[in-house]
């Protein structure tokens, strides 16, 4: 792991390293799509108009070329904008902001490399190139890393050797290695219960422990860093860390880590080992069988009891996961009150994010002639109508 | 008149009775097939719909909408909405799963199909028609159980449940389409042997008969003519042996060809209204 060599500097210090950077993280804050923005958008009836009302904003020509729109086109466009952006930012980054911008990447690095390595375990001769289309753009790899990971084969020395290769010089080696710990250490107890995962099952692992040793250490690196960072950026992880738990938990109520002997042995190594709901919440959600075990262990944690009460509420319109993006935008646009803290690069990257999952959903929308659902899946970004403003009223 | 090619048929006993008996056999067909007909086009009811935009494009009858079409109707709109729902539920998986597309991760698990239908063999109105049965085996589905364990599962499993109903009004609307195409096709069939026999056969067959019985008729009042002008020519003559014996040869002659034709049947006695030989004046005797 690299060492950071300083930290971001307080109220005084921030700017002489950081503050260009910052600066151009603001303006780009203010090309967040806008409510009468949306609400233009909401008034077309096809792709083309949608695309002219984006003209306007600060979307620009982003479809300039295209010809026939399409949902996952505007996708791909909005996203090339997302990583052009984070790119610039990237390269006027100085240690340790740079440290942390990378940190960022790790997760959709993590993204890809499961992609990859999902579609060879079901096809060996996969074509590598529509892959790299499907792939994240913000967590891209060399080719040679890419074709070296599709010739990986499945079996237990299949992931040792594909972490020999290939992965120990990418930066998410470290977490592959730290699996690959967890995976012999149980292989050393039970041999049988190793093959007779089904390998969905093993995928499924893979990714979470991935995803919750990425997490682990995000968190830690954003401790070293201290001050503000720290402080807004553990909130943010922590939700992040409590989302995932509580979605692992309710997902698995059909499957087979629902079943009782595996509950503690595979189910609770997925949880992460932080949060707010660690240590006491994940000890008891790993022992919850249902829906309404789910629901007493929340009652603790009333902000969590709110959002899976709109699970168990109409679930047509609203589902848990509206309810998790909701929390996230709220936590998210609170890192940008703040300044001289790397929080708010975290959580620009969050928040476009979601405006690309807004404006895929509006345009399927209105793609399938369906715009009176449009808001069962829309959270605005940065706008007075959100939800958490007006709880109060 | 029957214009049927240039061959007439032999003007005897023998093609009377072969074309009498192709008539029978005609015309039992055409009864036979008229009620096949009637009983497949039983099986579309009479119900007068104006919805043409929907209607399958080999509709042969436009004016009547049957009911098997309307249940076709009615099952293309349940397939479109079905279909309609199916794609915003995806849409909804899509967002719900951090914007990822999963269609290639869901292509990628696939193995075993879960749902599989069979071709059966209907029976109606002595037609075999096809039918789809579809079965569904929900535990080869497992593979797609784990797909959205971190986030976004139960709107993937809504997905995946949208989809299976619009499959089941899918193979529905198969079953449906290939019974209407063969119905029609036999329908149509059978119409057209129907029509043929009606217009074409039946009367062809019956214009060869009334003609052998016409061409008969003229050879027999040939003969009765012949007969009587000989007969004139021998009494004239002055050899009344000659002309006995050629009259007797005649008179046994025509009683042969009368009592063939009697036999034959009631048409030709109305060819024999010219008074009969043998009941009018005797000749005188011939004396020597």
């Amino acid at each position: 792991m690299v060492t950071v060599y300083s930290k971001p500097g307080g109220l005084t210090t921030f700017n002489i390293k950081d503050g260009f950077v910052e600066a151009l993280l603001r303006g780009y804050k203010l090309g967040f799509l806008k409510d009468v923005d949306y609400r233009s958008i909401l008034q077309c009836d096809n792709l083309s108009d949608v695309k002219l009302n984006l003209q306007e904003t600060d979307y620009g020509n982003f479809c300039a070329e295209v010809q026939q729109v399409s949902p996952s086109i505007i996708r791909e466009k909005a996203m090339e904008k997302l990583v052009a952006e984070f790119e610039y930012l990237r390269s006027q980054a100085d240690y340790p902001l740079a440290q942390f911008l990378d940190y960022i990447t790790y997760d959709y690095m993590i993204d890809n490399v499961m992609l990859i390595l999902k579609a060879t375990l079901n096809n060996p001769n996969v074509d590598i190139f529509s892959l790299v289309k499907q792939a994240h753009p913000l967590g891209q790899f060399e080719e040679s890393v890419l074709k070296s990971i599709c010739a990986f084969e499945n079996s237990a020395k299949g992931y040792g050797e594909l972490y020999q290769s290939v992965l120990i010089d990418t930066p998410i080696g470290k977490y592959f290695a730290k699996f690959l710990e967890e995976e012999s250490a149980k292989s050393a107890q039970n041999a049988n219960d190793v093959q007779n995962l089904l390998a969905e099952l093993s995928a499924t692992r893979l990714e979470s422990s991935l995803r919750k040793l990425y997490l682990e250490d995000f968190a830690h690196f954003c401790e070293t860093l201290g001050g503000e960072t720290a402080e807004i950026m553990l909130n943010l992880l922590k939700a992040r860390a409590d989302a995932t738990a509580i979605n692992i938990t309710l997902n698995s109520f059909d499957t087979q880590l629902n079943q009782i002997n595996t509950r503690k042995s595979q189910r609770k190594p997925l949880y992460p080992s932080m949060g707010f709901l660690y240590p006491e919440g994940t000890e008891k959600l790993s022992e919850v069988g249902d829906e309404n075990d789910l629901a007493s262990v929340l009652r603790t944690y009333p902000i969590y009891e709110e959002i899976f009460k709109s699970h168990q509420g109409q679930s047509n319109e609203q589902t848990i996961d509206d309810a998790f993006y909701e929390r996230e935008v709220e936590l998210n646009e609170m890192a940008f009150e703040g300044q001289f803290q790397y929080a708010a690069f975290y959580s620009y990257v969050r928040l476009k994010e979601q405006e690309i999952r807004n404006l895929v959903w509006i345009c399927e929308c209105i793609v399938q002639r369906r715009k009176d659902r449009t808001s069962d899946h829309f959270v605005p970004i940065f706008s007075k109508e959100a939800k958490f403003r007006n709880r109060n009223r | 008149m029957s214009q049927a090619g240039g061959q007439k048929p032999a003007a005897n006993r023998m093609t009377l009775q072969t074309f009498k008996a192709r008539l029978g056999g005609a015309s039992k067909g055409f009864k036979l097939l008229k009620k096949k007909r009637d009983a497949l086009k039983a099986k579309f009811q009479v119900i007068f719909r104006p919805a043409f935009k929907i209607l399958s494009p080999t509709c042969s009858r436009r004016l009547h909408l049957p009911a098997l079409l309307k249940e076709i109707v009615d099952t293309k709109l349940k397939v479109g909405e079905g279909l309609k729902d199916g794609a915003f539920s995806l849409a909804k998986a899509h967002y719900a799963s951090s914007g990822d597309d999963i269609a290639s991760t869901v292509i990628e698990r696939a193995k075993r199909p879960s749902i599989t239908t069979k071709l059966y063999p209907d029976n109606v109105a002595g037609v075999s028609i096809p039918l789809f049965k579809m079965s569904y085996d929900a535990s080869k589905d497992s593979s797609a159980q784990t797909l959205g364990v971190a986030c976004g599962g139960a709107v993937i499993n809504a997905a995946r449940e949208t989809y299976r109903k619009a499959v089941v009004s899918l193979v529905k609307l198969a079953s449906l389409q290939t019974a209407f195409h063969t119905l029609d096709e036999e329908i149509k069939m059978t119409s057209r042997r129907v029509n043929a026999l009606e217009y074409v056969l039946i009367p062809r067959i019956e214009d060869i008969i009334h003609y052998i019985t016409q061409e008969m008729d003229e050879q027999a009042r040939e003969e009765f003519f012949r007969v009587k002008k000989v007969g004139r020519g021998c009494a004239s003559s002055s050899s009344p042996s000659l002309k006995t014996e050629v009259v007797e040869k005649k008179k046994v002659k025509l009683q042969k060809e009368k009592d063939e034709m009697a036999a034959a049947g009631k048409r030709t006695e109305a060819a024999i209204d010219a008074p009969s030989m043998l009941a009018t004046k005797k000749d005188e005797d011939l004396i020597f």
